[in-house]
């Protein structure tokens, strides 16, 4: 048996064909500050310049033996294409993503420009995309990801007013969230034609930590599901915080997987959706790369597996201060005891 | 005022609080300045007690955060006009305290909510808003002399900065107490980072808020 390109392990994956290995990959930023170290550069450069946001991707990925590169990686681009502003933090030590400074508060202000794709750092976004896909001739997959509309929404207009009016301002507020799904369609299938493997939708915003199962299946899924129409595929439905109660309406939205976190419950989520689903997820980045002791790291992995994912996947983005080596246990132990197959996807023989 | 009619008054405020309703809080509370009910029992046994029900619904899982912040919204509408009348003796010296969240954060509603709390318990809070240099916590906490700081980040990547926060105040000054929230602050975040307290999420704010709240009437009534 031959060994599997990365990109080609990530496309049978979600095709559900027969692959070598579990491949080591996610739907959310897989950026790591030792691939940065090594290319001179500071962490609020990299959002600014295409080379340095396709660079850092690739850079990590080769160094640690990841299967995809992950474009974009800050939530911030669309909101600023829409005028909302960008902090890039560019003089703080910490480590820090860019955040939106500007919100709406009122609904009468709301404009979503004809050109969006032209504006802020979308077209740098592009060429990234466009330097990560030539790279090694097509070695790896390319992972887009958007927000979901309603986490969306909360990024350009004041989450609080947004909650509230769920509730007290019904339709406009679904009138809204109507305009930014389409929004989101706009810009996800521009990624799809600019050649992404996949694109991960992220609804983060709208687990039942905060807002309930029945206000999900009025508001939030819908439109999921109508993105999820628009779209060539493949796609992931991603949630973090508490799903086990919106688990079933999530694999009903019809992406190609779903993706959870840590919260739920996920030996429970796979015997609710069966076997033919693809079940991304779950263990808890923060936790396990950057906090936590390495020895903890490959039992943790291997609990991911047993407890029936067709992929180990981060429930966050990769928090980027990781300690080298708990990334390079998460790669092996995947590597290892990822041979085997999962529920929804087999092993070459 | 008897005491069928002060309950009836208090029972209308707790009502409008879980209702989530502003214009029956405002409502209740003037009639219950109006009948000569002491402003300190309604905020606590009243729109407090409110509060109370509202974090048993939560528990539940019948109330979410949409409902929370309506009636956190409804109980500050009654607490407008109830505080301006608390009477000298009942505005026992609570403290004060600086609260934020930190830099490279934009998400403040567990942060308002715990804000609430202070509020309500007659705390004078400092508040710094969203997306606080760190720095900046330090520099209020001296100014004000607060005895408590109590930080937000709902992001696992700003997270970090609440530890320098900590640091740098319990250099200064090791009795200031910290608090730390947001979702991805556990136990042992805030153990590592040497914090006094913290709540995981915009819900455990509110449900820590409601335990603190649910303290300070237990003291009253207690004398």
């Amino acid at each position: 048996m031959s060994e599997m390109k990365p990109k080609e392990r990530v496309v049978k994956l979600f095709k559900k064909e027969p692959i070598d290995v579990m491949p080591v990959f996610s739907g959310q930023g897989m950026v790591l500050i030792q691939a940065i170290q090594e290319m001179g550069i500071r962490f609020p450069q990299v959002h600014a310049s295409a080379e340095y946001l396709a660079g850092s991707a690739i850079k990590t990925a080769e160094m640690f033996g990841f299967d995809a590169l992950i474009i974009p990686y800050d939530m911030c681009t669309i909101p600023e294409a829409m005028g909302r502003g960008i902090s890039l933090y560019e003089k703080s030590e910490e480590i820090l993503y860019p955040t939106v400074p500007y919100k709406w508060d009122s609904l009468d202000d709301v404009k979503i420009p004809d050109d969006i794709l032209e504006r802020g750092r979308m077209p740098l976004v592009d060429e990234a995309i466009k330097i990560a896909k030539a790279y090694g001739d097509g070695k790896y997959a390319i992972g887009g990801w958007l927000l979901g509309p309603f986490t969306m929404a909360g990024q350009v207009y004041e989450l609080d007013l947004l909650l509230k009016g769920l509730k007290k301002d019904k339709d406009r507020i679904e009138a809204f969230l109507s305009d930014m799904t389409d929004l989101v369609i706009k810009v996800a299938q521009h990624y799809e034609e600019l050649g992404v493997d996949y694109i991960s939708i992220r609804e983060m915003g709208s687990g039942s930590d905060l807002i309930s199962p029945r206000m999900w299946k009025t508001l939030i899924q819908p439109n999921l599901t109508k993105i999820f129409d628009s779209l060539k595929g493949p796609t992931v439905n991603h949630i973090c915080g508490s799903t086990d109660l919106i688990v079933e309406m999530m694999n009903e939205c019809g992406a190609d997987a779903i993706s959870v976190d840590h919260k739920n419950t996920i030996a429970e989520t796979r015997r609710k959706i069966g076997n033919d689903v693809l079940l991304f997820g779950y263990f808890n980045p923060y936790d396990t790369l950057v906090t936590g002791d390495v020895a903890d790291v490959e039992p943790e992995i291997k609990k991911n597996i047993d407890d029936g994912v067709d992929a180990v996947w981060p429930g966050c983005d990769l928090w980027p201060d990781v300690k080298r080596e708990n990334v390079e246990v998460y790669v092996r132990t995947i590597r290892e005891y990822g041979k085997k197959p999962s529920p929804a996807v087999g092993r070459l023989q | 005022m008897d005491d069928v009619r002060k309950k009836e008054i208090l029972d209308k405020l707790a009502e409008a609080v879980v209702e989530y309703d502003e214009d029956l809080a405002k409502e209740w509370s003037q009639i219950a300045l109006d009948e000569g009910l002491d402003a300190f029992e309604a905020i606590m046994n009243g729109l407090a007690a409110g509060m109370e029900t509202v974090g048993d619904l939560y528990d539940k899982q019948e109330y979410f955060v949409p409902e929370m912040l309506m009636c956190a919204d409804a109980l500050y509408a009654g607490l407008d006009i109830l505080r301006p009348h608390i009477k000298k003796e009942d505005q026992k010296k609570m403290g004060q305290v600086v609260i934020g969240t930190v830099q490279g954060d934009v998400h403040d509603i567990g942060k308002n909510i715990i804000k609430l709390m202070f509020d309500v318990g007659g705390f004078e809070v400092h508040d710094l808003g969203r997306d606080v240099p760190l720095e900046k916590f330090v520099e209020e906490q001296m100014k004000t002399d607060s005895e408590i700081v109590a930080m937000s980040a709902m992001m696992t990547t700003t997270m970090t900065g609440m530890k320098k926060v900590i640091e740098m105040i319990k250099e200064k000054n090791p009795n200031v107490a910290i608090m730390l929230g947001g979702a991805p602050v556990t136990q042992d975040v805030a153990d590592l980072f040497g914090a006094d307290g913290y709540a995981e999420s915009a819900g455990n704010a509110v449900q820590e808020a409601i335990k603190m709240i649910s303290q300070l009437r237990k003291l009253q009534e207690q004398g």
